[in-house]
């Protein structure tokens, strides 16, 4: 076994540990964390600048929807 | 094999007549280098948006999506879900902005600017050789799946394909390429949304089709379990126990699958290697998908392309995965190992002529809008980060437009040339070649990161940074490779069968790691260069 075996064959058995639920939390959670950042973002990186825009003209909303809907993905899948 | 009727070559001769047809009423507005390179910076959000989702998604991935579907199952949409939408998210409000502002037409440019001109060369270099070979790849791939779907000779599927592409390309540049992909795109998804509603309708609708799925696998694999998935999801007992046994329902029907799975997606490459590190290299460092967001009118139109793409992108593993599901149903006794043609016989079996020449109307918008990418974007290396930088720094934008097209018939023929030479390789080139461009978005996202994020970072840190990402990506390949297991008398390095996300991991982290240590400990750059970092731009000193 050489080194590259060993650095592998440890971190594959530390993640053999980490259940599948737990998986995929860490999937939805990298997706809730993305939700967070995104309604933080100030209206200026999200709004057309320099003229009087719409509300469905903020990228913000848009965003957030498809983020929602990955999350309903990896819950249910 | 499907066989087509007359209708269905009108259907497929329409599609080719209306997109030669953009091409060339795009072409006709064509008069610089810039309108050919960047569509004169006027694309809006709507074009571009549609433009990325139909250049990700290849003929040969449509195809190849399907099989992996049938063999593997759900775990293939990750590739379209968790592995496009956060990038493309981040990319919006991030990268993308950044990158439109600095006022550039390819990366390997922007990194001339923000490190050295060899950082430029290796980066561009690399992507110019994998780019052009892959158009000739495309296009054999492509071929090989025409003649089993419909036994179209393989000479004809080539030439004819590089042809039509070659000359709207020539004709529009940048803009020929995003508007005709618009209307490919909107084919490709009606093609699919097609086999989707008639394949589950004919399964008796989802519940129905959920069910026979999970039959299907497990017939499969000689398990006497045939209780249907629906009433095992609302058996609460079983899913604990399930999740307990690290292995829910059947792994066919589920996104997140145990470290050993035998699919190309147990959980930790896919969140670890496809989100964080493949995904963003693709949709931050990949010139073929990142220059027609550099070509938007204004920053929000490159911001919004991003976001209408994401959103694009919550729908198409529903197109290009379930087919593959309802072969599995339709098709039990098909062997894993022809995976490859599940989607041809479904197409044969489901659907009636004329639609069946929607489908391959689907199929072939599918590949065009990808082979007209990189053939544009292989133009826009070479002429930019090449010719114009060492041959012809003072080129005028009418000598630019000229030698784009001259550029992108060279490259039409180079692509036809290596297409045939790659026929004895059969149908795994594409695959191979897939894993060589693998190799390369770690290391690029390593150097791209660093330039953007990090004001500190050096060019003498990124150029020694990426070399060395790229011999950790290709000697990780090598030594898995069997060849060198033999001759090394060691087992594989990788448990699972296609571990090209693992490279790409380490890749990235090596090319990060030597970056930053070589930049620590060496001078840094001029303010100059720091200007083109995320935290070194002031917009009243806007970059020109």
């Amino acid at each position: 076994m050489t080194i590259l075996h060993w650095i592998g064959e440890s971190i594959r058995s530390q993640l053999l540990h980490v259940p599948l639920l737990t998986a995929r939390c860490l999937f939805v959670g990298l997706l809730l964390v993305l939700m967070g950042w995104v309604v933080m973002l100030p209206s200026s990186q999200t709004t057309p600048q320099g003229r009087k825009f719409e509300w469905y003209e903020d990228l913000k909303i848009w965003a957030w929807v498809a983020l929602m809907f990955q999350i309903i993905v990896y819950c249910s899948f | 094999m499907t066989h087509l009727t007359s209708i269905d070559y009108l259907v497929i001769l329409a599609y080719l007549a209306t997109t030669m047809a953009i091409g060339f009423w795009v072409g006709s507005y064509v008069r610089s280098g810039s309108d050919f390179f960047l569509a004169g910076r006027s694309l809006p959000w709507w074009a571009v948006g549609m433009s990325l989702v139909a250049t990700d998604i290849g003929g040969t991935d449509l195809v190849g999506v399907g099989g992996d579907a049938f063999r593997y199952g759900m775990v293939m949409g990750n590739f379209e879900w968790i592995g496009c939408v956060p990038a493309m998210l981040v990319a919006a409000f991030i990268f993308i902005p950044h990158l439109w502002r600095c006022k550039v037409t390819t990366i390997p440019e922007y990194l001339e600017r923000r490190f050295s001109v060899h950082v430029r060369v290796a980066v561009g270099g690399v992507w110019l050789v994998l780019m052009a070979c892959n158009l000739g790849v495309m296009l054999l791939a492509s071929a090989q799946f025409m003649h089993e779907l419909a036994n179209w000779d393989l000479s004809v599927s080539i030439i004819g394909v590089a042809l039509l592409v070659g000359i709207y390309t020539w004709s529009g540049g940048l803009g020929a390429v995003v508007y005709t992909d618009v209307l490919q795109g909107v084919i490709m998804i009606g093609g699919c949304l097609m086999i989707v509603v008639i394949g589950i309708a004919k399964l008796g609708g989802i519940e129905s089709f959920i069910d026979k799925v999970h039959v299907a696998v497990h017939a499969r694999e000689n398990k006497t379990e045939t209780k249907p998935a629906t009433e095992l999801r609302n058996d609460e007992n079983y899913v604990e126990q399930a999740y307990a046994e690290n292995h829910p329902f059947t792994d066919h029907l589920s996104l997140v699958l145990p470290v050993d799975t035998k699919s190309p997606g147990p959980w930790p490459a896919i969140l670890f290697g496809l989100a964080l590190v493949v995904s963003p290299g693709y949709w931050i460092g990949n010139q073929c998908i990142i220059q027609r967001s550099l070509g938007s009118k204004t920053e929000y139109d490159a911001r919004a392309s991003y976001v209408y793409g994401a959103l694009l992108k919550g729908i198409i593993p529903f197109l290009v995965v379930i087919p593959g599901l309802i072969a599995l149903v339709m098709f039990p006794n098909l062997s894993v190992d022809k995976a490859g043609g599940a989607l041809p016989l479904l197409v044969g079996e489901i659907l009636p002529e004329g639609l069946r020449g929607i489908f391959v109307a689907a199929f072939l918008a599918a590949l065009m809008s990808s082979v007209d990418s990189y053939l544009n974007a292989a133009t826009t290396i070479y002429v930019n980060d090449f010719y114009r930088r060492f041959y012809r720094p003072h080129a005028d934008e009418g000598q630019m437009l000229l030698i784009g097209r001259w550029t992108t018939i060279g490259f039409v023929l180079w692509g036809v040339y290596f297409a045939y030479q790659m026929i004895p390789m059969g149908h795994t080139v594409y695959s191979l070649f897939q894993t060589l461009m693998s190799f390369v978005v770690g290391p690029t996202l390593g150097v791209l990161l660093a330039g953007i994020l990090s004001t500190r970072t050096t060019s003498k840190g990124a150029f020694p940074g990426f070399i060395s990402g790229l011999m950790t990506s290709t000697s990780l390949f090598v030594l898995n490779s069997e060849y060198a297991q033999r001759l090394l008398g060691m087992g594989p390095l990788f448990r699972i069968d296609a571990p090209y996300l693992y490279y790409s991991i380490w890749a990235f982290l090596v090319t990060v790691s030597i970056t930053a240590i070589v930049s620590y400990f060496g001078r840094p750059d001029s303010p100059e260069k720091e200007r083109y970092s995320l935290w070194g731009y002031k917009p009243e000193e806007a970059i020109e």
